[in-house]
Parts: C-alpha cells; structure tokens; sequence
C-alpha cells in the first residue's frame, strides 16, 4: 500500500504545512492577493531559445539570462516567480542533465532576482496516461516525485503544477507533492473554447477533485486571453472550497508576418483580470504572451485590495475527469448509481472477471450510462481473484471510455486504495461502518484522498432493527468521519435495506431512519434499493414502490439496476415532484408519446421465440433466402433475423451442438473463404461475425440449460491468448481477430494493447493457454513481438504463436520465430483450428 | 534569409473545416468493389456521420527556414529547420526539401474524444469500432488535407510553390523525429497530441507532415506513386488487389 498512516499524517492537517510566513498563510486561507509572474517560454524564445529546445537547460548553462528575466518580473511586482523547472523531468530531460541539478539551478536562478516567494514549475510529463496514452499512473507518480523533492531540497517556497490537460496527470502530480514534500500545492488546468481540457476536464471537475486532494490553490492557466478564461474562472469560484487561481494568455494567438503573437496589451489585459478579481479571483499572473509590463499593470490592480469574501456552501460532490455529480445543498435532487458491476449472482460477469475480460466490464458501465446512470458501482468480489488489481485494471479501462463517476465498493482496503489512488476524479468509497476498526481503518485514506464514503449503519452487533438505533450509528459515523478530517459533505449514509419477506416491520424503521439522518445530521443517502424485495413474486413492483417511497423519505442516491424500466419510471417521475427536472422537461420529452404500461398492448414486435417466425418471413428482404436457413442468414450478416431461425433450428436439433457445427461454424467458413478471395470485404466478415455470435450465444444458452450449467461450447474448442505488444497502441487489428475467433468457439483471453512480454507469459501460465497470437502495427514495434516470443521460448516452450499486423509479412513472422503468420482475421481462424482443434 | 520573399504561415491551433470522404473510409476498410447489402451501407453511413458529429479535427501549422545537412559516406543527408530542434534524418526527406526555401510543419488530431469513442466501442462493438476507426482516419486524413491547402493558399500568396505533403514513417524518414515536430509546433499545449516512448501520436487519430516552399515549382510538386514510399507496400492486401489506399493515382500514401 502507498498510503502509509504512519509516514503521512503531516499533510492530512490543514495548515500543518511548512509554510511558517504568515502572509502565505493569508494566501491560501483566501485572505491575501497572491501576484505570480508572467511567461517564461515566450520571453525565452525572444532571446532565441529554439523551438523544442529544452528551456530548462539555461538555469545551468546560463544562468544570468534566466535571473534577468526573473529581475524583470521582481521588479514589475511578482511576489512570486516561477523557478523554470516547467518540463524539469526525466522523461523530457532525459540524459540532458539530472532532474535535481536542474530545480536545484532553476531554484537558485529565481531566487537570485530577488522574489518574495519561488515556486517550483511542475508541467505536464508530455505523454497521455493510460488507458488512452500509455504512461502508468505509478510511473507518473514517480516523475513528479523526483521532482517535487527536488524542489523541496532546494528551497522552493511552493509547487505549482500547471498546464495540466489531464485530471489523471494532475492528481499523480498532486499526490506527489502531497506525500513527498510540506510546500504549498498550487494546481492550475488549461481549458479550450468549449471551456474543457484536452481530455475533457471542466472547469468544477477540476475544482471539486483537486482541492479535495489536497491542493491549496486551484484555477486555470494557459488556455485562452482573460476574456474567454472569465467564465471558468466563474465556474472555479462557484464550486472550489479554496482560493482560486488566473494566469490567462496575452489574447488569443494570431499569425502576424509568419509570427505567432498575441492580441491583447497589458492594460487591457489587466482591466481584464481586474474583473475576475471583483468576482473573487484571488491569485493572478500571466501565462503565454504575457511580459513585466502585464505584471506591472497587474500590480496596480490589486494593490491595496483583499480578496473577495466567498462563502461556498458545502454540498455533496463527485466527478470523473469529465462529468460532475452535485447535489445542492437544500435540494432535493437525486442521482442514480448503477448497480451492475458486482458479481453477485451474475455468472457471466464472474466469468469476465476471471478471465480478466475488461471488455465484458466496460460493456456493462457503457450500457449503465445509457440507461441514465449518474454514478457506477464497481464491486469485484470474487473469493479466488486478485482484487486490488482487478479493480486498478477496471478503474482503468472504465474511466477511458466511460465518463461517469465511480463508487469504489469493496472490503478489502488494499483494493479500495487501489481503485481510488489512481482514479481521475473524486470517486465515492463504499464503505465504511460504525464498527470502530472500520471506521479507523477506512476514515483516514478517504481522507487521504479525497473520496466522499459511504456509511452503513451496522456495527459489531449488526443491523440494529430501530430507526433509532441506525440513526445512532449514523451519527456515529459522521462524527468519527468529521474527527478524521473527512467533512460531513462527503459522507453518505446507508440505512441498510432488510428483505420485506423477512423483516416487513422493518422497512418502515428504513424509512424512518432515512428521513432522521438527512434532517437531523444533514447528510446524503443511499440504499440498495432491490434487497427489498428478495423472495417475493414480481420484485420490480414492490422494488419501484419502495424506491417512490425511499425518495419521498429523503433518498438521494439508489443504488438500482437502471435496465429496468420501472426503476427509470419512478426516477424520472419522481425528478418532476422534486423539481429536479427542471419544466418537467425531460419527462415530457420522454413519456408524453408512451404509452400506458397497463393499457393492454396494441401490438407486441415479436422478438425471439416460436411467434417470430412469421414476423421474421413478413420483413420480406428483397431477394431474402428461406428466413430460417441460419447459414444464409450468417453469411448476409443479417443478426436480427438470427434468433428466429436459431431458436428454430434447436427445436428441431437433437444436439444443440448440432446448430453449431453444422450450421454457424460452416457459415463462417463460407464467409472467410469469401473474405479470402475478395467478394467479401472486412466489414462483411464481420457483420457475419456478429450475426453467427448471436447464434452461438443461443447455442450456449441452450447447452447450459441442459448441461446445468457448464459452458461445454467454449471449453471444447480450446482457449488462446491475444495482446497488441509492448509499445503498439494500435489493436483494431487484435480486436477483429478476436471478435471471430469468439465466434468460433474458443476463450479468448484478450490482454489489450501496449502489453509487456512478462503479461503474455503470466496469462499463459495462469489459464494453461497453448496458443497466443501477437500484433504489431509499426516495424518500429515489431522488436517487442520477437521479444514476447524469445520469453515463450524459454519460460513456456510448448507454447505456439502466430502474428500479424499491418508490417508483417510470411518472411518477417519466420524471422523473429513464430509459428504461423496470420495475414487477416480469417487466416487466424485457420490457425487456430490447426493448433487447437486438430490437437486436440 | 533577408533576401527572401516574406511568408506568413503561423497557423495558430484551429478547428478545420473537412468532411469525411466516404469513399475513402471504405478504402480503409479494404473495400475493392464489393456487393455492399442495404444494412451494412446504411450502418457505414451512420457511422461516418457520428463521427462528423462528435468530432472536429484541429490542425496547426508553422513555417522554418531548411537548412541541408549533406551527406557523408557513412552518414545519410538531413534537413534540418532553423530555429527548432527538427533533424529530418535520410534521403527521402532531403531530397523533398533540399531545394525548398521553407518548410511548413503541419499537425492534425481529432482529440481525445475521438480515443475514447474508440476504445468503447472496441469494448462493445467491435464491427462498430472498425468503421468508426476508418471513419476517423479518412476523417483525420480529410482535416490534414484542409489545413495543407491553407498553407498552400498562403504560400501561393507569397508566390511560392509547395510540393506534396510528407510525413514520418515515408520512406527512409524514421518515427523518431515526431517528439521535436509536436515541439516545433507546441503540439502539446495547443492540440494536445502527445508521443509515446515508441514514437506513436496519441491520441492515435493525429498527424503530423512537413511541406516544402519553393520559388519555382519543384519537380516533387505531385505526389509519387502512392505505394512507392511505402513501408507496407510488400504486406499490402488492397496492393495486391490492384488499389490503394489512397485511390489510384492521387494524394500521398
């Protein structure tokens, strides 16, 4: 675990920094004007530094040419410079000059012009992180580490992290600064026009997920002129809980003579930033394009004056790097968390977690969204798994694609620390509970990092069974929670749902106790709205009921499946009463052509089943063959008509398998041999893919049924390995592969993209796999796949490999020692009936 | 350099103006002529225009004097560009700029939104993620090909010629010289395209090219065969087919 109790208490105290001069102190308790510098680059490259130079390097080779500029601004009137450390790195200095040679000289630099205060410049590491880049977290981490103590060691007064387009970058740097040194954290985000980052932060997501790390300054640098970055800043000031921070650009950059230059003069500019001071900016500088006289014009601005008294009414808030989950405080709005990501009862998904199928998982988040989840609950619990890691891994690949903001269920420690340490955003920690090794265990790392939690209201005698006695624990809770440093805002209370068939007298106590902790001790809700109805008949009536209830007692977060429509009926309801939807809008939209559930049905659409027969022949495809040939329908890829002629298929079919192998196998056959000669093209491959998948998932279903659930189609045909290797980003050629070779029957154990040699071995040991197919689109990659295979050589011999990719060729496949050469998807097919049915 | 004529290129980052060529994205997708059903054109249509919808390319360029670094018997020629750190390392490159007064750097992404659909949709559609990965290459592609044409309205302008747009990984030109042309053109900062350790642009839907100025119309002015500078030329499926993947004849690679 990083987080160490004992290593890091120092930090957890606000103002136990190491910052002893009081007017600093005034700074970050918002009582003081702070007056930064202006551009260092632009000022810089004025004196001839070329582009793609490293402007670093001058604190040692000239030193007096960077004290002069840092002179310049002194004299205008920063009271603090920034040291020129901005891309002071080692993956950007590389064997230039040693990160710590470089602060220590940058720091000596701005401290010989004589400032008030020096900050240590930590910009962007200039590589995207994963999942979408393919920097880890832990190496970020460590970049800024090295960094930050450096600036530590050499007498930097504090760090400002800056130009920051990634909230995931932006907290390793933060967390760096907060468990590596006591200086003052100032963080500033660049947004564009639409008014988000490059990664698509917003202003409030990064001023409700910085500050509550631990930043002591946050605001937006960079960008756009202070015109444009005005309304952030705006949008700063309404959310942020600390100071916050403008060092805008001189204007906007405009082509003049060949010349990039900037549109906007210091007076204006000044005149510009004045105005966001009025509205509470109370940090200020300048960013591109700006010089000392921006300073000096500046300076005049806020001489005399003190910041603007804000008052930001404390309210429950979470974020991913994209999206913002509010509840004002004194509304009753709600927010729906998704459900569906925890194995429990959910066969298929324990298996996408053994197998470590991230896809399966991401699938399931980007369903939840659609189905109007505001937040995800992601619970992997699994007695036989690696947690920690699985659930680091799943942070991962959820937070690349899907942007909703994330509650981190588990009670194993390690693998909530693993979630939340490198999770882009303030995420929500489930749980904590009132017995008091939970409360001390799991209190000081929500602290740590910022999480809003959880409280259930259980303790070591249990589930009380009173209003009364819950709301005693909840109480609890929140003091414990307040005592740790956590603020009562971030503390969401779990009255603990009981089982109507079990406990009916209870239900109402829940109730009662909700509406006690939200009146009484102020704080959110949530329940787990379906272990209500465990054991009865028809659960979604009385789970929907109880949900209108719920809400009517104070409920402010279900946690629910959103797939089903009675739950998304009384939320979207309900949103009119609480006037959340706002003109009841959004429900007008949505049910005002709907029709009445209990109304008798005009007509149903006949899907699936016996009854689709004739709807299937109706939709008369011009030209169409028998709508129940399966193999014609695979090879058109016509999916929607595949159940149908499946369904009927197995009817008449002794063994399910039958359908399988006399019927969808072949039709893929057919469909690669096409493929191969080029009456086909790849995206009707695929399509035929899809279709047979449908098939074949119905033959699965049927097998199951039989076999009492053993999976016998896919343990039959063999299970292999795929990953893009080390270094190659690009795995659309990987992904099609597997798409087909799914279809075919076999378990694919998909390892993603950018993967290590060191991956492939462990999967293949792991799941005893004896065929691994690697690709590689660049030749500049191709060394990593030879690499992967010398490992399988030596560690696990008996493996056999096959490769492909853009670059690949019979020739080049021969020379670094794989087995086969895959030159499509189809090829891969073959290969894998070569090596693992024909074995077999 | 006083003696030449002045060229203003310094296209600061901007949203450009470009469509998808559809015929194009299905040239990714490997398409030589094909029977395509109803479903599966519509199903490319909706895709293309998703992708129109949801994304913009953004493109900056900049203009450096070249400076020719001959060759020596063991050392390829290089072209290097005044004021920055860019070494342009090999025959291809030298013999495309030798000649040119400038050279305008050029980069393009569709950002990182167009990495993120991507990465969802491999996770749940693949069929869908294929054709949205040829949607946002031709699309990526069609943004690159507008902001060449406003550096060649203003080169034009200022009476010089561009010859055909070239981009690392052509012929000889290695990967490794994408880190200092993101940092000629502050990439980073004003696009937010960064490089991996492998010299891959992320998000992966970017490019980045190099034209030459010159006084007269060079003689590279068209582009070659597309195949000839290739790399994949001895892998390529749709090569072998008779096509390419840029149509018969035009454009470059």
């Amino acid at each position: 675990m990083r987080f160490d109790e004992n290593r890091l208490p120092y930090r957890e105290v606000p103002g136990d920094l190491n910052v002893a001069d009081p007017d600093l102190i005034a700074v970050i308790a918002g009582e003081r004007h702070l007056l930064f510098d202006g551009a260092m680059g632009t000022m810089l490259q004025r004196a001839g530094l070329a582009a793609g130079e490293l402007p670093e390097l001058l604190c040692l080779s000239d030193p007096q040419s960077v004290t002069a500029i840092h002179r310049a601004y002194v004299e205008a009137g920063s009271e603090v410079v920034t040291a020129n450390t901005f891309g002071a790195n080692a993956r950007k200095l590389g064997a230039a000059a040693p990160v710590d040679a470089v602060f220590e000289a940058a720091i000596a630099c701005a401290r010989a012009a004589g400032p008030r205060w020096v900050a240590a410049d930590i910009g962007p590491l200039g590589a995207l992180l994963r999942p979408l880049g393919t920097l880890s977290f832990d190496e970020a981490y460590d970049l800024f580490a090295e960094e930050v103590r450096a600036a530590e060691r050499h007498g930097a007064d504090l760090i400002l992290i800056e130009t920051m387009a990634d909230l995931l970058e932006a907290k390793a740097a933060v967390l760096a600064a907060k468990e590596c040194t006591r200086l003052p954290i100032f963080v500033t985000m660049t947004f564009g026009e639409d008014g988000r980052t490059f990664l698509g932060t917003t202003p409030e997501a990064a001023a409700i997920a910085l500050p509550a790390l631990g930043a002591e300054v946050v605001g937006i640098n960079c960008s756009l002129g202070p015109a444009e970055v005005a309304p952030f800043a705006e949008r700063m000031l309404e959310v942020s809980p600390v100071p916050v921070m403008v060092q805008a650009n001189a204007g906007l950059p405009r082509d003049e003579g060949g010349v990039t230059v900037y549109d906007i003069a210091a007076d204006p500019y000044a005149d510009a930033v004045e105005r966001m001071v009025e509205h509470g900016v109370a940090v200020v500088g300048g960013c591109c394009g700006t010089d000392p006289s921006y300073i000096a014009a500046l300076r005049a601005k806020i001489a005399g004056r003190t910041p603007l008294a804000r008052a930001v009414a404390p309210c429950f808030a979470v974020t991913s790097a994209q999206n913002v989950v509010v509840l004002p405080a004194g509304s009753r709005n709600v927010a729906v968390i998704g459900e569906r990501i925890n194995p429990t009862g959910k066969p298929r998904l324990k298996d996408a977690l053994r197998s470590g199928d991230m896809d399966y998982v991401l699938g399931q988040a980007i369903e939840q969204a659609e189905q109007g989840a505001d937040l995800l609950d992601v619970n992997l619990g699994l007695p036989e798994i690696d947690e920690p890691a699985l659930i680091a891994r799943a942070v991962e690949t959820i937070q690349g694609a899907c942007p909703l903001p994330l509650v981190i269920d588990s009670s194993d420690l390690e693998a909530v620390e693993a979630g939340v340490r490198a999770y882009a955003g303030k995420p929500m920690v489930n749980s904590v509970n009132a017995k008091d090794e939970s409360l001390a265990s799991v209190l000081p790392l929500v602290r740590h990092y910022g999480c809003a939690v959880v409280g259930l209201t259980l303790d070591e005698r249990g589930i009380p069974a009173t209003a009364e006695e819950r709301f005693a624990l909840a109480e609890k809770i929140v003091r414990a929670a307040e005592a740790a440093g956590v603020p009562r805002e971030d503390v969401v209370i779990d009255c603990l749902v009981m089982t109507a068939s079990t406990n009916q007298a209870q239900v109402v106590e829940i109730l009662r106790a909700v509406s006690m902790v939200k009146e009484r001790l102020g704080v959110r809700t949530v329940l787990g709205v379906s272990n209500v109805s465990f054991g009865l008949p028809q659960r979604p009536v009385l789970n929907a009921t109880f949900l209108a209830a719920a809400f009517g007692a104070g409920l402010d977060m279900p946690i629910l499946n959103p797939a089903s429509p009675r739950y998304r009926d009384a939320v979207a309801a309900w949103r009119v009463l609480n006037a959340q939807d706002g003109e009841s809008r959004q429900f007008i939209e949505r049910y005002a052509s709907r029709q009445d559930p209990y109304e008798a049905p005009r007509a149903t659409d006949g899907s699936g089943g016996k009854e689709a027969r004739g709807a299937a022949s109706a939709k008369g495809h011009s030209g169409a063959a028998d709508p129940f040939d399966v193999r014609a329908l695979v090879i058109s890829g016509r999916r929607g008509e595949v159940p149908a002629a499946v369904e009927a298929a197995l009817d008449d079919a002794e063994d399910p398998l039958d359908v399988m192998n006399g019927m969808l196998i072949p039709a893929l056959d057919e469909v690669g041999d096409r493929f191969e000669e080029g009456t086909f093209f790849l995206p009707q491959l695929m399509a035929s893919a899809e279709a047979a998948k449908v098939g074949f998932d119905l033959v699965k279903e049927r097998l199951r049924a039989q076999a009492d659930g053993v999976d016998g189609a896919s343990a039959a045909k063999g299970a292999l390995c795929l990953a893009t290797v080390k270094g190659d980003i690009h795995d659309i050629g990987k992904n099609i592969v597997k798409m087909l070779l799914e279809n075919y029957g076999y378990r694919i154990y998909d390892l993603g993209r950018d993967v290590a040699p060191e991956e492939v071995l462990r999967c293949v040991r792991e799941h005893g796999v004896r065929l691994v197919g690697l690709s590689a689109l660049m030749t500049t990659t191709v060394p990593a796949m030879r690499d992967t295979i010398d490992l399988l050589r030596r560690e696990a011999p008996e493996t056999k490999v096959f490769v492909g990719g853009a670059v690949l060729t019979q020739e080049y496949a021969d020379q670094i020692g794989a087995d086969a050469y895959a030159k499509d998807a189809a090829a891969a097919a073959r290969i894998a009936e070569r090596f693992l049915v024909e074995r077999a | 350099m006083d003696s030449c004529r002045h060229v203003d290129i310094a296209l600061p980052p901007h949203t450009l103006s470009a469509r998808i060529d559809r015929a194009e994205m299905l040239r990714y997708l490997g398409y030589a002529g094909q029977e395509i059903t109803g479903e599966l054109a519509e199903r490319i249509g909706r895709i293309a225009q998703t992708c129109e919808d949801a994304l913009a390319p953004r493109g900056t360029a900049r203009c450096f004097s070249v400076v020719p670094v001959p060759g020596a018997p063991d050392v390829a020629p290089a072209i290097d560009l005044a004021g920055t750190t860019v070494r342009l390392r090999g025959k291809s490159a030298f013999l495309h700029l030798k000649d040119a007064r400038f050279c305008a750097v050029l980069a393009c992404t569709l950002g990182a939104e167009s990495e993120r659909r991507l990465r969802a949709l491999a996770a749940t559609d693949p069929l869908g993620a294929t054709l949205f990965d040829a949607a946002c290459s031709a699309y990526v592609e069609a943004g690159t090909a507008a902001l060449e044409a406003e550096v060649r309205a203003r080169a034009e302008r200022a009476g010089y010629a561009i010859n055909w747009r070239f981009s690392p990984g052509y012929g000889d030109l290695p990967l490794n010289v994408q880190p200092d042309l993101l940092a000629a053109l502050d990439a980073a900062r004003g696009l937010g395209i960064t490089c991996t350790s492998s010299n891959m642009l992320v998000p992966s839907k970017s490019v980045t090219a190099f034209v030459g100025l010159f006084d007269t119309a060079p003689a590279s002015a068209d582009a070659p065969h597309p195949c000839s500078l290739c790399r994949l030329r001895e892998a390529c499926s749709l090569r072998a087919r008779g096509v390419t993947c840029r149509g018969a004849g035009e454009g470059a690679l």
